[in-house]
């Protein structure tokens, strides 16, 4: 069989391999690498979402009925008090988890980014490592400290505030997006203190010379030097730290014991949506739930970008 | 010779081929068993573990694979099995709150074997407490076997009541109860009942007992009849208002504590919770008691139903009958069920099985009351809880009914109370019809 040359060179000190095997399974090489991940990324990733997005289509009936419905899925949702309920309750924990959690994580950077705080690596490691645990445990964890009567944030409370003991923390309507709001606090305050610590430390030293010659006081730094040398990480925690509070389940799952809480005042939209697909079996409605979720997500997302001039529309 | 893509790709390489070999010389073994069982309690676990190997003996050749799910799994697990096909049980213990999603849809389609049949041709229809049935049951047909009865007395701190000089023989109604019990309440130091007034595991025993439910027999959402706005009527002042005599903590350490301290005095207690209070609050040991429920009306039913599980066979079973043997064996031995009684409490849903001597024996914790025969005498009378694929929605919906009504009480008091609670509970229930109404079949 007749070989024909090629202009294939590995380097100029070897041999021009001419082979057609060779020249095939050098084309297919980097096909073959990356296969794995296409076909698990085809079975584990495509799939179910073509699949999710037929199934928003169907009135599901346990395992093995379905009933096409258009759009009546879609239709339900504008009317359906509980989607409502999760959607409110999980822009509420979104908000107050953002904005007080991002202004946190970033003095606790600054703090520990100063040079006059002693122990910075031990405080550092201390504030990040509530992120080493899991929600399950932190879960866990919090709905010990907040039971009422002998729990030890109540014993706190009535101690300095004269909070009675029997506040009821996880069983009161009031207090359970608190509690939740609390407890996310104590779990991510620390780790998205690392990204801004990250941040800070590659913010040019030379700008701050120059900023002190000009005779910029320390505040005039931190608007004018920190917080644009920053403002890329900070528009990635945003944005992340929102898309994070809108997947909210396994914490007020676990704290609320496998439940909403009274009232469902700890329903998040993909608890709805769990309740609704593998509770009640409806994965039809379930899939409506959660590409609306999606929908929902990526319109913030876009929306706090354009707001923070991260994305200029495709400049 | 050099690898021609470099160190990384070549170690790829390696890794994959090694782990690929190890894979094909370490095949996982083909499942052996003849049977798969799933259970969600530890405590039928322990049972079923000791009464297999008897049913293996008796059947050569046969193997089953007992497996413990976590509760809070086992349905989305049994859901997900369902739908894919994949790793379906043969039989599966059920928990009587789930067991109702999983008789969603056309008949022919629900993942259970029909058991009527068996069940009525065998005459277990008779010999087991029939409203046990009805949990288990979608338009006319049985698909589990009732584990148990479930029937619910009061537990109390007899040692308390003694020293207050309270004669629980005089307590026959709940007026009797909630006479005594605003004697003896101390506001925020010490209630005279547990019950919570955020959700509604506690009012559901209540409202069956009147004779309600959230359904009827034919499926349809009842949980705004009158029968469920004289309950809330009833229940709501015990937990909110100036004139509470019941209070709620949670589960787990601070319920020991709360008995321990004498925080509540009484506690809803079926059969499987007397075993919990035993485990959980051991110090008690001799200090507590039961006594029936008070009846709504003198002469009225002195108990209700809370909790439960059925076994059910999968349609994926390749040996319906040998299943529904093993079915049978594990609910109908009477020795069996007496220690499984001794070791947990729980009263079978088989009513000759209460003849064993375990149910009169008496119990050291229980002040020496030989608590199978208490339950045994209350069982034939516990009522009827029906179900729908929508129950988990209509428990959701009445424990917001039940805190929308705390706390209207609480602000308004009496004021517009039973108007109130007339509208909310109407809202539940329009929820849930209108959620019904979008099944298809």
């Amino acid at each position: 069989m007749a070989t024909r040359p090629t202009d294939i060179s590995l380097s100029p000190a070897r041999a021009v391999p001419t082979s057609r095997w060779f020249v095939l399974q050098y084309k297919m090489a980097p096909y073959l690498f990356v296969s794995p991940f296409l076909i698990l990324f085809a079975i584990f990733g495509a799939y179910p979402i073509v699949k999710s997005l037929i199934l928003a289509f169907y009135v599901t009936n346990g395992p093995k009925s379905a009933v096409f419905v258009g759009l009546q899925n879609f239709i339900f949702l504008l009317s359906d008090d509980d989607f409502h309920k999760a959607v409110w309750n999980t822009a509420v924990f979104a908000f107050w988890s953002v904005f007080l959690q991002l202004p946190l994580s970033l003095g606790l950077a600054l703090l520990l980014n100063s040079r006059w705080v002693r122990g910075r690596e031990l405080l550092r490691l201390a504030f990040f490592s509530p992120n080493l645990l899991g929600q399950v445990f932190v879960g866990v964890l919090f709905s010990v400290l907040f039971i009422p009567q002998y729990g030890l944030v109540n014993r706190f409370l009535h101690f300095i505030a004269g909070v009675p003991l029997d506040t009821k923390w996880l069983a009161n309507p009031n207090l359970v997006m608190p509690a939740l709001v609390l407890t996310s606090l104590w779990m991510y305050v620390g780790f998205n203190m690392i990204y801004f610590l990250a941040a800070l430390q590659a913010v040019d030293k030379d700008l701050y010379e120059a900023a002190t010659v000009d005779g910029a006081n320390a505040w005039h730094q931190f608007w004018a030097v920190t917080l644009p040398g920053i403002k890329p990480v900070a528009v990635f925690v945003l944005v992340m730290s929102t898309i994070g509070s809108f997947q909210l389940f396994e914490l007020p799952w676990i704290m609320l014991n496998n439940s909403a809480g009274p009232d469902q005042a700890g329903l998040t939209i993909v608890m709805y949506l769990y309740q609704t697909g593998f509770v009640t079996g409806d994965l039809g409605y379930a899939s409506t739930v959660g590409w609306t979720l999606a929908l929902g997500v990526l319109i913030i997302s876009l929306f706090q970008m354009r707001v923070t001039g991260a994305w200029k529309g495709g400049d | 010779m050099r690898f021609p893509y470099g160190p990384a790709a070549l170690s790829m390489l390696i890794l994959s081929i090694l782990s690929g070999a190890w894979l094909a010389l370490n095949p996982i073994p083909p499942k052996k068993a003849t049977l798969v069982m799933w259970t969600f309690a530890k405590t039928h676990y322990d049972a079923y573990k000791q009464a297999i190997p008897s049913f293996e003996a008796k059947h050569p050749g046969v193997k089953v694979d007992l497996q413990l799910v976590s509760w809070q799994a086992v349905t989305s697990r049994l859901q997900a099995a369902f739908l894919s096909d994949l790793d379906v049980p043969d039989l599966v213990e059920v928990e009587i709150s789930a067991a109702g999603s999983f008789f969603r849809g056309p008949l022919k389609d629900v993942g259970f074997r029909d058991l009527t049949d068996r069940i009525k041709q065998s005459g277990l229809y008779d010999r087991m407490v029939q409203a046990r049935f009805a949990p288990y049951t979608s338009r006319g047909r049985i698909f589990g076997l009732p584990h148990d009865v479930h029937p619910v007395m009061i537990a109390y701190r007899r040692d308390i009541f003694d020293q207050l000089g309270i004669d629980v023989n005089k307590i026959q109604t709940w007026d009797d109860f909630i006479a005594v019990g605003r004697k003896v309440t101390i506001p925020g130091k010490r209630y005279m009942l547990e019950l919570p007034d955020s959700e509604s595991s506690r009012f559901e025993p209540l409202l069956y007992q009147r004779g309600g439910g959230l359904f009827d027999p034919q499926g349809n959402c009842t949980m705004d009849n009158e029968i469920a706005v004289q309950t809330m009527l009833f229940y709501v002042p015990l937990v909110a208002g100036p004139n509470r005599i019941a209070s709620d903590l949670g589960g787990g350490q601070i319920f020991t504590r709360a008995v321990e301290d004498g925080y509540f005095l009484c506690m809803i207690a079926p059969d499987w919770r007397s075993k919990t209070i035993e485990v959980d609050v051991p110090k008690m040991r001799g200090k507590m008691a039961l006594m029936p429920l008070p009846a709504v009306y003198p002469g009225g039913r002195r108990t209700s139903t809370w909790g439960g599980t059925m076994i059910g066979i999968t349609k994926h079973c390749k040996y319906p009958d040998l299943a529904w043997e093993l079915a049978l064996h594990l609910y109908l031995n009477k020795d069996d069920l007496a220690q499984r009684f001794r070791d947990t409490n729980i009263l079978p849903a088989l009513k000759e099985a209460w003849d064993h001597p375990a149910y009169d024996e008496p119990r050291p914790y229980w002040s020496n009351q030989p608590i199978g025969r208490l339950y045994a005498k209350l069982a034939p009378d516990v009522p009827f809880q029906y179900t729908s694929p929508f129950v988990a929605t209509a428990k959701g919906k009445l424990s917001e009914a039940l805190v929308a009504c705390v706390q209207y009480y609480k602000q308004n008091g009496d004021k517009g109370f039973e108007e109130f609670v007339r509208k909310r509970l109407k809202q539940s229930a329009d929820e849930v019809r209108r959620l019904m109404r979008r099944n298809p079949y």
